[in-house]
């Protein structure tokens, strides 16, 4: 009795097989650890000894210092209305940036969601398979993969060279990498949701847009909506990153005050993105509490 | 139709699509539509820029540089990432509060630092990582260690976050059972929360490694040797199909670690 057991508790052979890619890649990412640290340490700039050297936390120290103003010459620009009303501006810009990247991403997502959900092309939700629809999941999701794989910024780098500085650039830059993002996402929600609804409506003869309509849409667009908000904390933040490419908002302004050493004036930008950053993360969660689809 | 019957039509989803539709207006009307959205000759530039691709700069020399480029890439982000998982995971621990319970109720001190951890967390990742970048880069000077900081920082507040959550949701009757046998809140973390939520540690911190390698992609823009640094590169010198190659080598990178990881998350789930 016992040996049958001990025998039973056994792993299957399919276990043992996960067993061993979870076991090999944490071993690979060890190894890779220790390599990747040992090649910056080895490397004689790496910067790692300055961080024990007293006087890099001085500089540290002086930075921070000038962020607070000390050592600046005419009055602060904190005190100043006008200042608050300028970066104010360039604030709602960015926050426009964020909102009209989230819309890209959001309306690209839309068109694409049918046909880049497997379960459309192969039939599962009725209708007939075909072999354009597997064409066209395949290319959709390939650009799926590509707009994700390439970071905002280098998105952001590509586009200025054509479009003019402003809003539109960061926010193109910011839509299509998201894009990829809540495309993926929302593909895999259709692909998981209950088919007999649309397979419904289709066997009532409902003629495409309709089975999209009032069989998936339904169903897919809380989850749509929270990953839409999810993102959108994140854009937030990186607007701002963008923008240090021409492309407009707080980030432009950022950038050209760090470079001519107006530290102040960056710590009241500093102040306006932190802002941003908190209103969105508030607005987001208090939305995404809403989004029950009853 | 009486304000009533609007305000209890106008509830949850519509209101929220009238909120978005509202918002996507808005910043429709920050645009300044009075400039040309494109620059002049901005069309023949993307013509140019998207000819280049046939054929991208496959030349040895250049290759090896694009091979040493993503090996940078990779090293930063496996530093940085590892960096993020010894800040975040303590972090995370002390914000999950699982230390702060034990069975004899709360202890106050500990719940204190509970809620102060989590504020610092917050405001780690409330900064983007090159901002931060930025930011060290004017207080201490640029190194490859500044920009593992930097990177690390953020990296770090969403790792803490996530840890916190998914140490939370551990399943109560295990723990309770450790607790009864008089285990210290310490103990009840080691072989009660720690082992049950480890394949969800792993799942995300392997999940996080592929936005990781994005991140040190574009950590190149202070100047650190890597795939954006280069991209940066050839694209002052208008050398476009150099541009098509390096973008190749970043998304094979990123897709092989994305493959990597959902392989393991996969061989994870339960």
């Amino acid at each position: 009795m016992e040996r049958t057991g001990i025998q039973q508790s056994r792993p299957t052979g399919g276990q043992r097989a996960r067993f061993n890619v979870l076991r090999w890649s944490v071993y690979a990412a060890a190894l890779l650890v220790v390599i990747a640290w040992a090649f910056i340490l080895l490397d004689g700039n790496s910067g790692f000894g300055d961080l024990f050297r007293e006087r890099t936390w001085q500089n540290a120290g002086g930075f921070i210092a000038s962020l607070a103003g000390q050592g600046s010459d005419g009055p602060s620009p904190f005190v100043q209305a006008a200042r608050w009303r300028d970066t104010g501006r360039l604030a709602l810009n960015t926050l426009a940036m964020s909102i009209l990247a989230m819309g890209i991403a959001g309306a690209g997502a839309l068109v694409l969601l049918m046909p880049g959900a497997r379960n459309v092309s192969d039939g599962t939700l009725g209708g007939a398979p075909s072999r354009t629809g597997a064409l066209v999941y395949g290319a959709v999701r390939i650009l799926y993969t590509l707009t994700r794989a390439i970071p905002e910024l280098v998105w952001a780098m590509l586009i200025v060279f054509f479009l003019s500085p402003g809003i539109i650039p960061g926010a193109l830059a910011l839509g299509i990498h998201n894009l990829g993002i809540v495309g993926r996402l929302t593909s895999e929600v259709v692909e998981n949701l209950d088919p007999a609804p649309a397979r419904a409506l289709r066997a009532a003869g409902a003629s495409s847009p309709k089975v999209l309509l009032y069989g998936v849409f339904p169903q897919a667009l809380p989850m749509f909506l929270t990953f839409l908000m999810y993102r959108w904390e994140v854009v937030i933040r990186t607007t701002v990153v963008v923008g240090f490419l021409n492309a407009g908002g707080l980030g432009r302004e950022f950038r050209l005050r760090m470079s001519w050493f107006h530290y102040e004036d960056v710590a009241l930008l500093l102040v306006w993105y932190l802002l941003l950053v908190i209103a969105v993360d508030i607005l987001s969660a208090q939305l995404r509490r809403r989004v029950r689809w009853d | 139709m009486s304000f009533r019957r609007l305000q209890s039509w106008l509830t949850g989803p519509r209101l929220l699509t009238l909120g978005i539709v509202c918002a996507l207006a808005w910043s429709l009307s920050r645009v300044d539509w009075q400039q040309p959205i494109a620059h002049t000759g901005g069309g023949a530039a993307a013509l140019k820029v998207l000819l280049a691709l046939f054929p991208p700069d496959l030349t040895p020399e250049f290759l090896s540089i694009c091979v040493v480029a993503s090996w940078h890439t990779l090293a930063y982000a496996v530093a940085g990432m590892s960096l993020a998982v010894a800040l975040g995971l303590p972090l995370g621990i002390l914000a999950s509060g699982v230390l702060a319970v034990s069975s004899d109720g709360h202890n106050p001190r500990r719940w204190t630092l509970m809620v102060a951890v989590r504020f610092l967390l917050a405001a780690m990742r409330s900064v983007h990582e090159l901002v931060w970048a930025l930011l060290f880069v004017a207080a201490v000077g640029l190194s490859p260690m500044a920009a593992i900081l930097a990177m690390a920082i953020p990296y770090a507040g969403i790792l803490g976050r996530i840890y916190a959550e998914q140490l939370q949701v551990a399943p109560p009757e295990p723990i309770a059972a450790l607790r009864t046998t008089g285990a210290s809140p310490l103990r009840v973390l080691l072989y009660g929360y720690i082992p049950m939520a480890l394949p969800d540690l792993l799942s995300y911190t392997f999940y996080r490694l592929e936005c990781g390698i994005r991140a040190a992609a574009i950590m190149s823009f202070v100047g650190i040797d890597g795939i954006g640094f280069q991209i940066e590169l050839s694209l002052a010198d208008l050398l476009f199909r150099q541009v098509w190659t390096l973008l190749i080598f970043l998304v094979v990178l990123v897709v092989a670690v994305d493959w990597w990881s959902s392989r393991v998350r996969r061989s994870m789930a339960y």
